[in-house]
Parts: C-alpha cells; sequence; structure tokens
C-alpha cells in the first residue's frame, strides 16, 4: 500500500514545488506614469540606464524607513547611470505629497493610483525593488525591506552599473 | 478495490496540486489599505464598543477574556 501511494505522493510533491521558480532574466514590461514634478517617466526612455523601481506606500513603515537610503543611493550612484523610480501604488496620492515635504527625495516619484504597474510586475510584497539592467531586462526583484538591505541594492547596482 | 484506492488516492493528490497552485491572496500586497477602510472594523464604534466588552467581561466573570487585562472583579 505505502509503494502504491508513491506516485500520488510524488504528484503532491511536484505540484506543491511548482511555485518556488526562479524567474529567467526577462525584458521588463513597459509603463509610462505621472510623476510628481508634473509630465510623465516611460521606462522605455531610460534605456541604457540602470533601473530600480521602488514600489512603496505611506502606509507601509519599512518603505518609509528605506526612503532616505534610496535618496541616498541615486545621490551616490547616479553618476554611473543609475535612475531610481519610486512608485506609490495609493490610489489617493495626497498622503504621499505630504509625507515627502519631512521626506525630500530629488528622483523621481511616480503615482500608480491604478495599480497597473504594481501588477504587471506581478509586485509580491510592500516595498518591492525591481532592478532592471541597462538592455531593459528584469534581473532581480527584492521583496520587503529590512536594515541593512541598502548594501545588497549597492553591490547590485554596482555590480549592473559594470556590465 | 484497490483500483478504487488508486483512483481516489489519485483524485486527492490532483486536488491537493490544485489547491497548492490555484489559491492566491485576492487582496494584492500593494492594496493592503484596503484593510484600514472603516468598513473593515468590526466595532463601528470603539469607544461603546469597549464599555459594552467591559460590562460583558464583568457579568460573565471573564474579565480578560475579550483582551483586557485585569482579575474577575470588574473593577478595572
Amino acid at each position: 500500500m505505502r509503494l502504491r501511494s508513491l506516485p500520488a505522493l510524488l504528484l503532491l510533491a511536484a505540484g506543491l514545488t511548482a511555485g518556488a521558480t526562479a524567474p529567467a532574466p526577462s525584458p521588463a514590461p513597459d509603463f509610462s506614469l505621472p510623476a510628481r514634478d508634473g509630465g510623465e517617466v516611460r521606462l522605455s526612455s531610460l534605456k541604457g540606464q540602470v533601473v530600480m523601481i521602488n514600489f512603496w506606500a505611506t502606509w507601509c513603515g519599512p518603505c518609509r524607513k528605506e526612503m532616505p537610503l534610496l535618496e541616498q543611493l541615486q545621490a551616490k550612484y547616479g553618476p554611473l547611470g543609475f535612475t531610481l523610480l519610486g512608485v506609490n501604488v495609493e490610489p489617493d496620492s495626497a498622503a504621499a505629497t505630504a509625507w515627502l515635504k519631512s521626506v525630500p527625495v530629488s528622483f523621481p516619484i511616480l503615482f500608480d493610483t491604478r495599480n497597473a504597474v504594481a501588477e504587471s510586475f506581478g509586485v509580491q510584497g510592500m516595498p518591492s525593488s525591481v532592478f532592471v539592467d541597462r538592455a531593459g531586462r528584469v534581473r532581480y526583484v527584492h521583496r520587503g525591506y529590512q536594515p541593512g538591505d541598502e548594501s545588497q541594492y549597492a553591490d547590485l547596482i554596482r555590480s549592473l552599473a559594470k556590465e | 478495490m484497490v483500483v478504487r484506492t488508486r483512483l481516489a488516492i489519485a483524485a486527492c493528490a490532483l486536488l491537493g496540486a490544485a489547491g497548492c497552485s490555484g489559491v492566491e491572496p485576492w487582496v494584492k500586497p500593494y492594496e493592503r489599505q484596503n484593510f484600514a477602510d472603516p468598513i473593515m472594523a468590526a466595532d463601528r464604534n470603539p469607544v461603546a464598543a469597549s464599555y459594552l466588552n467591559h460590562v460583558f467581561e464583568a457579568r460573565e466573570g471573564a474579565r480578560g477574556a475579550l483582551g483586557a487585562h485585569g482579575g474577575g472583579c470588574g473593577c478595572n
């Protein structure tokens, strides 16, 4: 009996592990979103640069915590051809603009009020940071934020900028 | 009989596999502000609810049962 149920168990195990596959580098879905300082930012227009897309919201504590650190990353690696895009996912962007007055950032803040971009990137946690290489491919997705993760961000940006 | 058990096991395995890969949370991580909507609150009036909970706990001799601290005397 034990041996007979083995194929069934194997099938069950296959079903369980199917969800955990590492994504291969794939082209980043293009988007165009309104920016905080007016105008639109299109991802494909940043081809040739290393882009870090950070999905954030004001109700998300870790997102608020990493925002000043992201500003430091932009200041440090901007000259290497690096651009950070902060994509706010809230339906009402008033809270974000008010909060950013107390935490000033220089990189573009985009408003994804209908969550279309968050959906196209399959965001699975808040905050999520998507690293896009110079060829416009998604190379790495970082979910969540813990103190110290910023050094991982820096390592990734450096290695992608060298390519 | 054996065939029937095998079929049952296969059906269970298929159901299990489908259950593991098919169900996803339908509130996406970037939609969590919806949880803070007032309509999600179990108690519409938190002040009145905390008073009623206090009365209920004191009457039932169950102080602490609804998350408050204290003994069973109903005096805190």
